[in-house]
């Protein structure tokens, strides 16, 4: 009940502050750039598209949401309530993966992507709270946007960067220890699916506790305190 | 005139502290550095190693208006975070009500940066320009490009209620500068469904060299500060 409360609150909160508004053009916006793309470049740049935005949006917002939930006192709020960090970073997860996958799969459907949805859903979702982990993990130590903004810059290149290398012909096998890779062997129907899709779901867990760590941490310690 | 350079002070060891305006001199020579110097490499690779062409030569034009528009842009944004900080916060309204003013306070944190990364990008135009603008030109490019993210900030504070909408509102931003490459993948008809941005006009005058473009990319970029203004006075009234 009190996940479902905390999940209700975060979407109403996302609904409010125009994320739904704001992923609903940029998917038309993608969709429409991804028909006037030549059909073989399209597959290519849709996967580029997918994975560097709607996936990663939980690194780009989470800062602007946790620094903003600190300067309301809603984590003060929290710290004294029964809420368990675990139940707050899931629910931040799922919250962001609901659009991160929505929005993707809108975009990955209307311009043809040739690729299994099921394996493309199960790791949009995954990318996504992969993402979003690392975004509260930087956001529980940032104090101000710039910093946080800053923050995420090495993260996107490590991700990222591999990534678009494997995307684009670079694959050496070691590759798909990398979850950004591993999101691309999926995307690209790979012969190594199964493990890409294993690693990324591994990476995904190893981070969801880090972030937990790092919340649990935060919440101790609002107010200058340590409860 | 003490007040605002004491904001302005204030604002820069803000962004010094943060390492932001360390990144914010850093990024665009890096930019300009890959500009100049790694596309050449780049086509070179392509050409002998892979036989393949790459021929950019003709977009060299579209990499120096986006070089000309980084500093300004990433100037101005750092200003609007620490805006939408300072109006989270609630340190905007006290502000305004000191000698500084609502007036000082957007020259300060938004007109003050448009100002300097005037400076830096005709400097960045004159050492990376890899399509060699004239000098009027690049003069041009670089203020016409100050006044779009002066825009473009002051569109992100007036119309957003705290931090989170100016982050998902920064996102959608990036859409007026789509005027910046649409000469060179858009059909003419098409691109003026883009007039009103001043971007278009700004890529238009950079790739035609008719100073008559200068018209409308001046006005349009006026045209938008006035609206945004009244929204961001009115913003600041409610404090």
């Amino acid at each position: 009940m009190r996940m479902k409360g905390l999940l209700w609150g975060d979407i109403v909160f996302q609904y409010k502050y125009g994320f739904y508004f704001l992923y609903t053009i940029l998917t038309v916006f993608y969709i429409g750039v991804a028909i006037t793309l030549p059909q073989s470049w399209r597959e290519k740049i849709v996967i580029l598209m997918i994975f560097t935005d709607p996936a990663a949006m939980g690194l780009f917002f989470m800062g602007a949401i946790v620094l903003f939930e600190k300067s309301q006192k809603v984590l003060d709020s929290l710290a004294v309530s029964p809420v368990k960090p675990i139940e707050y970073v899931v629910s931040k997860l799922l919250s962001l993966a609901f659009i991160s996958t929505s929005a993707g799969l809108a975009i990955a459907m209307a311009s043809g992507l040739p690729v299994n949805l099921f394996t493309l859903t199960i790791s949009l979702f995954c990318s996504s709270c992969l993402f979003s982990s690392f975004g509260l993990i930087i956001a529980a130590k940032a104090t101000t946007l710039n910093r946080f903004i800053l923050a995420t810059i090495p993260i996107e290149i490590t991700v990222m960067f591999p990534a678009v290398g494997y995307l684009f012909g670079w694959r050496p096998i070691w590759g798909l220890v990398h979850p950004g890779v591993c999101m691309m062997e999926v995307c690209l129907q790979g012969s190594f699916v199964p493990v890409a899709f294993g690693i990324l779901f591994g990476w995904t867990v190893l981070f969801l506790f880090f972030a937990l760590a790092v919340i649990r941490a935060m919440l101790q310690s609002v107010g200058g305190v340590a409860l | 005139m003490k007040p605002w350079l004491i904001s302005f002070k204030r604002f820069i060891q803000e962004i010094w502290h943060d390492k932001m305006l360390f990144f914010i001199c850093l990024s665009p020579i890096l930019a300009g550095v890959f500009f100049r110097f790694g596309i050449p490499l780049l086509e070179r690779f392509f050409a002998e190693r892979l036989h393949y062409g790459l021929h950019l030569d003709q977009y060299h034009v579209l990499f120096d208006l986006l070089l000309g528009a980084l500093l300004p842009y990433m100037f101005c944004f750092a200003s609007t975070m620490v805006m939408l900080t300072e109006y989270d916060e609630r340190i905007t309204g006290y502000l305004a009500v000191t000698p500084l003013g609502k007036r000082g306070y957007l020259l300060t944190r938004l007109g003050f940066p448009a100002f300097l990364s005037f400076f830096g990008s005709c400097a960045l135009l004159i050492v990376f320009s890899s399509s060699r603008m004239p000098l009027y030109l690049i003069t041009l490019i670089a203020f016409l490009s100050c006044l779009l993210c002066f825009n473009i900030s002051l569109l992100l504070f007036a119309l957003s209620g705290n931090r989170v909408e100016g982050l998902a509102l920064a996102k959608l931003s990036g859409l007026v500068l789509l005027g910046l490459p649409a000469p060179f993948f858009v059909p003419n008809e098409i691109q003026f469904f883009l007039a009103p941005f001043p971007s278009l006009w700004i890529a238009k005058l950079a790739v035609e060299r008719k100073l008559i473009l200068l018209i409308p990319a001046v006005l349009t970029g006026i045209v938008w500060i006035l609206p945004l203004y009244r929204k961001f006075d009115h913003k600041l009234s409610r404090c």
